[in-house]
């Protein structure tokens, strides 16, 4: 049989029309459970932008005790230098550090006259290229087997974010359970509210479809109307949602950076686009399952 | 054209609706088919276009084993019968000429075989300058012509009538039964349920009797029989 695409597009169309209070409800539903998706993975996004903005801040810092022989810090340097994780080094002498600390307390002048000589040790900073090179760099650097010489006790005197990171990570994944339960719960009354819509559409039709299974019509020939109906309503639901999407993505990057100015948080287009084609894909997903279902138990003529 | 063989019905494991029937009907026949309310006419004419599946038995029809037959594939079945019945089964938002297109529409005819075969069936069936009527400004012999027209408008080889003129008045039941003899002339069988005892007896043609699911009575130019 010739597949008449124009013809059943009217048909789906006609009967939105027709049915049009049921049909915004199943639309508004599926733009809801679409938008809530996308505000997760929009969500997400953003706290992996911010991540990796913060842990590019990260560095390891490794105080060195006060007695270590110039040359087995030298060569300290020189080792951890060679590796490839480390973008740079920078030494701290005792000197630095203790002006590093007169500037940030100049507020309390009577902090800095109860110090008597400079208690402060040296350190060395390290810079990595990324920041998931940090725990591994750490890990060298407790193996390094003249530590002894340059640390005194690597468990406090090497520092860096470690806590933080782990932390971070907990609460993302725990966000992001919740989210996922909840937009699947959201999709679910979708498919749901979707399959009562074309029930209904069958019913104030049935005459038309019984009348069309007697002359004759294939069963795909009724049923593309109907999957066509609910694939518009997803994804007109989808539409909706990303209208939202983007106002909020909009709304939010501009908020964030206003309240934290030194955050670089970026979206790229290119990621964004793959969440619009994904909500996009959803949404008449969405439909179909709920069409589909729906026609299961009233095509049995 | 039918071939039916020990064919029993039974609804939900009740008494059988029709009960090891056995029936032959040829190409181009013309037969009625007679017999007191529930005794299972309406049940044979669903078994027939597959509305319903029989408990045991084989039924072909038009050459398809329609008891075997998946339902996906009934369709076809479907376009080789039309179907007449008492209460015209038209839509009501649709003209006399949209009902008849609407049937080749969804078994996909191309615009062009629409445009010149709905309003040759339509003259054809007398309702020449009636196109644009809504069933409901139609009289009910039109609304039954209309009716014929679809059934008739794809030239099925077969045509199952559930008593066309039981909702007619002696004269138009005459005229709808002149039309049916008429496209029974094109070569078309046709098998008609009917009450209309005086028409049986007139026209002389095969009659098949049914009573209580059991097939009583087989007769060439037969009559109706019943003293109703």
């Amino acid at each position: 049989m010739r597949i008449k695409p124009l013809y059943f597009t009217r048909e789906a169309i006609e009967s939105m029309r027709r049915n049009f209070a049921m049909s915004s409800a199943a639309m508004s539903t599926a733009a809801l459970s679409l938008f809530m998706v996308g505000a997760f993975i929009l969500m997400f996004m953003i706290l992996r932008s911010f991540a990796a903005d913060t842990l590019s801040k990260l560095e390891i810092e490794v105080f060195l005790k006060d007695e270590a022989a110039s040359a087995q810090v030298q060569a300290f340097q020189n080792e951890i230098t060679s590796w490839q994780e480390v973008k740079s080094i920078k030494y701290v002498s005792k000197d630095e550090a203790l002006a590093r600390l007169k500037e940030r307390l100049k507020d309390k002048p009577d902090i800095l006259e109860a110090l008597s000589g400079n208690p402060l040790p040296a350190s060395i900073r390290i810079f990595t290229k990324e920041a998931s090179f940090i725990e591994p760099t750490v890990a060298k650097i407790n193996s390094y087997q003249a530590l002894a010489e340059v640390v005194e006790n690597p468990k406090t005197d090497i520092k860096y974010g470690a806590e933080f990171i782990d932390r971070l990570f907990s609460v993302f994944k725990v966000m992001g359970w919740i989210g996922f339960g909840a937009a699947f719960l959201l999709c679910f009354a979708s498919v749901v509210l979707i399959i009562n819509t074309i029930r209904l559409t069958i019913l104030a039709r049935s005459k038309e479809v019984s009348i069309m299974r007697l002359v004759g019509a294939s069963m795909w020939f009724v049923r593309w109307p109907f999957l066509l109906e609910g694939m518009f309503q997803g994804l007109a639901g989808s539409v909706v949602a990303i209208g939202l999407l983007y106002f909020v993505k909009v709304w939010v990057l501009r908020k964030m950076t206003e309240i934290i100015p030194f955050l670089r948080i970026t979206i790229t287009t290119a990621s964004f686009v793959q969440l619009v084609l994904g909500i996009t894909f959803g949404g008449i997903l969405i439909g179909a399952v709920g069409s589909a279902i729906a026609l299961r138990r009233f095509l049995k003529v | 054209m039918i071939s039916i063989k020990n064919l029993t019905m039974r609804y939900n494991g009740g008494k059988p609706a029709l009960d090891n029937i056995n029936l032959d009907v040829e190409k181009g026949e013309f037969v009625f088919l007679v017999g007191p309310s529930g005794s299972g006419k309406s049940t044979l004419i669903k078994l027939l276009i597959r509305e319903l599946i029989p408990t045991q038995g084989r039924i072909t029809v038009a050459g398809h084993d329609i008891v075997n037959m998946p339902t996906r594939r009934v369709h076809l079945l479907r376009r080789n019968i039309g179907c007449v019945f008492q209460d015209f089964k038209l839509l009501p938002n649709k003209t006399a000429y949209e009902n008849v297109s609407f049937a080749l529409e969804v078994i996909g005819k191309s615009e062009q075989v629409i445009r010149t075969q709905v309003p040759e069936v339509l003259r054809l069936v007398g309702l020449d300058g009636k196109f644009d009527r809504y069933p409901n400004e139609l009289s009910g012999g039109e609304q039954q012509r209309v009716s014929l027209a679809r059934a008739f408008v794809n030239r099925p080889p077969l045509l199952l009538a559930d008593e066309p003129t039981g909702n007619l008045d002696p004269a138009i039941s005459a005229e709808i039964m002149s039309l049916l003899d008429k496209i029974n002339k094109t070569g078309t069988t046709i098998l008609m349920v009917t009450h209309d005892r005086e028409m049986v007896n007139n026209l002389r043609r095969r009659v098949i009797a049914l009573e209580n699911g059991h097939l009583v009575r087989d007769q060439m130019r037969g009559v109706y029989g019943y003293e109703d």
